[in-house]
């Protein structure tokens, strides 16, 4: 226990409570990059934001800011209706 | 005049001349509807993400036209109709486009698309060079 708070206080990044195993990419994408833009027509990066199973990945995971994540749902559920993207894909028969 | 996105796909067994004569049909439609077309993309046939009336490919589409807001009530209608018509979705990109403008834009990108071609291969041999 008291080697465990040792630890805790020592490290730098992980902030108290919650001890991190691997660091995550904090930057928006799209804000890091002005010329990647959100479009519902544009498969291969809408691709990247989603899971195998065809989901949105959540904001905490794909590090998105607010303003972009819900520009980048949008295109994803449009992409969806268009059946650029898959809704799920669980097709196998 | 608002500016509107639609993506339409046809089924995948049509005869190219077929496919072609409803491009052409719902562009013609868009015109009589006091529209103004600015570009149409043929994306040509590609994989559905899931099938849909059984099918699992689909030739696309992108239509980009100007209209009153009622344009699209038409539109949708005509394209509902049509029974090689597997799927369609509008988007409205702006409501107030400049219709001539856009239409001008469109064609200069056509034209910068077309010269393309000729500018990569030079680019690519001078990297070739460097290389060496």
């Amino acid at each position: 226990m008291a080697n465990n708070r040792k630890y805790n206080r020592s490290s730098p990044n992980t902030g108290g409570r919650f001890r991190r195993t691997f660091h995550r990419r904090k930057v928006c994408k799209f804000c890091a990059d002005a010329s990647l833009a959100i479009d519902y027509k544009d498969v291969r990066v809408l691709k990247y934001f989603t899971t195998e199973r065809g989901k949105i990945t959540p904001r905490r995971i794909s590090g998105n800011c607010a303003k972009h994540q819900r520009q980048l749902t949008v295109a994803i559920k449009r992409a969806r209706n268009i059946a650029l993207l898959p809704y799920t894909t669980s097709i196998v028969r | 005049m608002r500016h509107y996105e639609t993506v339409y796909i046809i089924n995948p067994n049509l005869a190219d001349e077929a496919c072609a004569e409803v491009v052409t049909k719902f562009g013609t439609l868009v015109e009589n509807n006091k529209g103004v077309v600015i570009r149409i993309d043929e994306w040509g046939k590609r994989d559905l993400a899931y099938n849909i009336n059984k099918f699992n490919k689909g030739y696309y589409v992108l239509m980009q036209f100007c209209g009153e807001p009622g344009i699209t009530v038409e539109v949708h209608r005509q394209l509902g109709l049509d029974d090689n018509i597997l799927k369609f979705q509008t988007i409205l990109l702006s409501q107030n486009a400049d219709a001539e403008a856009l239409k001008a834009a469109a064609e200069e990108e056509k034209a910068e698309k077309t010269a393309q071609p000729t500018e990569t291969p030079a680019s690519t041999e001078d990297e070739g060079k460097d290389g060496e």
